[in-house]
């Protein structure tokens, strides 16, 4: 193939600069040896519908704000976290490097705000009603993307190995045990022993730093792609609008513009939490000494903890066994209500997915004060 | 549909004007970015630059030889390789009975030499340098780095060289 044979398109001629620029000649110089005017145009061309509820549509992209400074944090934390001597190396890191508590800090408040923000965009698609056909691939990443994040958070909480990080674990991993038939196989694996030790956190650090990520960015790389190809989901109201009355936005140029001011405010809330609030580092774990007063699971895990509270001794089987049904009821979603737009058994789930949400709320209250 | 912002191609009206402002704007959102990185920047800077290693020679001025005893260098041609402070050492008796110790780090690539005997060899690249330490073949560009050495309550000790002792 002569490279030098492809001309450029004609609709790319018009937004190009001067071919006379050293910028313009730079750009043809690439287009001629990478044909890729289609995808350009393509990401040029995509639009975000604009309507009373469109500011929702931001969500995903806070959360991917806050995943990026996961990474550079967590780089961060990796240059002198040593596995061999956690909680030392912790230690070490907010009390002796320069802006190391800082960089803990706003790794511990960016995880919070990125579990909070997808609670928020998961509810907000499902209000809008957007997992619905033909967008069940891009639920069901969601969903798993959410489950991955909260497993980040798991992993993480132990790698400092303070009293804190050892309790919390060994609670999730006993619950996880608890869980007939593969519970027990899948908590040694977990575990790396009869118990949590220093054993485990070579394969929560494994988990933490390579295999989650890797999973992440696999999921984000879908997740992207699906809405890349099938474009933004519209509501109801706004679909049933004639053609002439529907707003769109440019997502690229315009809607991500508007964007980046959110992002700096979330920055800057992400320091502000990091400055006033620190993540405190407790005593180092001792497997022998008795848990701390007052221990208590992260605010995404309180809801669930406040409900198996109300199934005591053999009962908690039963709790679990509820409790597992909901997630299996997320992703089943896209293939309960399928109408479009919604009928009555669209508005039932709605009312369901309401009558849900206050559930969690109530329970994350009472557990936060019981 | 609103019209698509890349797709309005020419000046307005008043573009003069506006072509004015558009300048100002981009370069003070250029500015405010660079600034606002840099602000970012520090903080990750200072977290990882290097951290003040301590003296090796501690307070007293003095370091302990690790891996060498007084009786690995009792007689006159006898030396070893050791070390002090997580460094590497060579110490050795030269022919007139004097103890000698070198920072054992290359002068030219930085690899610790070996003591041979009558000569001390760099594995790496082959240099070589006699039992005063000067170097006589191969790519070292200068002598390797003299310790004053000496013996206290039946351990080696090593010490920076005064400055007047030195050559």
């Amino acid at each position: 193939m002569d490279y030098k044979q492809n001309h450029i398109p004609a609709d790319a001629e018009a937004v190009l600069p001067d071919a006379d620029t050293r910028m313009g000649r730079f750009y043809r110089a690439l287009l001629k040896r990478y044909p890729i005017w289609p995808v350009i145009q393509f990401f040029l061309g995509k639009k975000v519908p604009e309507h009373k509820h469109s500011a929702w549509y931001m969500l995903g992209g806070i959360a991917l704000f806050f995943f990026v400074i996961q990474i550079i944090t967590g780089i961060l934390l990796m240059v002198y976290y040593k596995p061999g001597q956690p909680w030392q190396s912790v230690n070490r890191i907010v009390m002796e490097i320069p802006f190391g508590a800082l960089i803990r800090s706003m790794h511990h408040w960016s995880a919070n705000l990125m579990i909070l923000t997808l609670f928020l965009h998961m509810f907000s698609t499902l209000f809008m009603k957007a997992y619905r056909a033909p967008r069940e691939g891009t639920w069901i990443t969601g969903f798993i993307l959410l489950a991955l994040v909260m497993l980040f958070g798991f992993s993480g909480y132990l790698l400092p190995w303070d009293d804190l990080s050892f309790f919390a674990v060994r609670i999730g991993v006993s619950e996880m045990e608890k869980v007939p038939v593969l519970g027990e196989f899948a908590a040694g694996l977990a575990r790396g022993g009869p118990d949590v030790s220093m054993e485990t956190i070579g394969r929560f650090y494994a988990l933490h730093v390579v295999i989650l990520p890797l999973l992440v960015l696999a999921f984000i790389g879908l997740h992207l792609l699906f809405i890349q190809i099938q474009g933004v989901s519209e509501p109801d109201s706004f679909a049933a609008l004639p053609e002439d009355k529907k707003k769109y936005r440019n997502f690229f140029g315009d809607f991500m513009i508007g964007e980046v001011p959110v992002w700096l405010f979330m920055f800057g809330l992400l320091i502000a939490l990091s400055a006033a609030m620190p993540r405190g580092l407790a005593a180092e774990a001792n497997p022998m000494g008795a848990a701390p007063e007052g221990i208590k699971p992260e605010w995404y895990l309180l809801a669930p903890y406040q409900a198996l509270k109300l199934f005591p001794g053999k009962l908690e089987l039963v709790g679990m066994a509820m409790m597992g049904l909901a997630p299996l009821l997320v992703i089943a979603l896209p293939f309960l209500d399928k109408e479009v737009p919604s009928g009555k058994r669209g508005i039932t789930i709605t009312r369901i997915a309401i009558g849900g949400l206050i559930g969690f709320l109530g329970m994350t209250i009472w557990g936060l004060l019981s | 549909m609103t019209e698509s912002r890349i797709e309005k191609k020419g000046p307005p009206s008043d573009a003069p004007k506006n072509d004015k402002r558009r300048k100002f704007l981009l370069a003070a959102a250029g500015g405010i970015g660079v600034a606002w990185a840099g602000a970012a920047a520090y903080p990750v800077y200072k977290y990882l630059a290097p951290q003040p290693v301590p003296d090796p020679f501690g307070e007293e001025g003095k370091a302990v030889v690790d891996k060498i005893t007084p009786a690995d260098v009792a007689n006159p041609g006898m030396g070893k390789n050791g070390g002090y402070a997580s460094r590497g050492l060579i110490v050795l008796r030269n022919g007139e009975g004097e103890l000698k110790a070198f920072d054992s780090k290359c002068t030219h690539a930085g690899c610790n030499v070996q003591f041979q005997g009558n000569v001390i060899h760099c594995n790496c690249h082959g240099g070589e340098y006699d039992l005063t330490g000067k170097n006589i073949s191969g790519p070292p560009p200068k002598p390797l780095t003299e310790l004053k050495v000496f013996v206290e309550n039946g351990a080696l000790y090593v010490s920076p060289m005064e400055p007047q002792q030195k050559g």
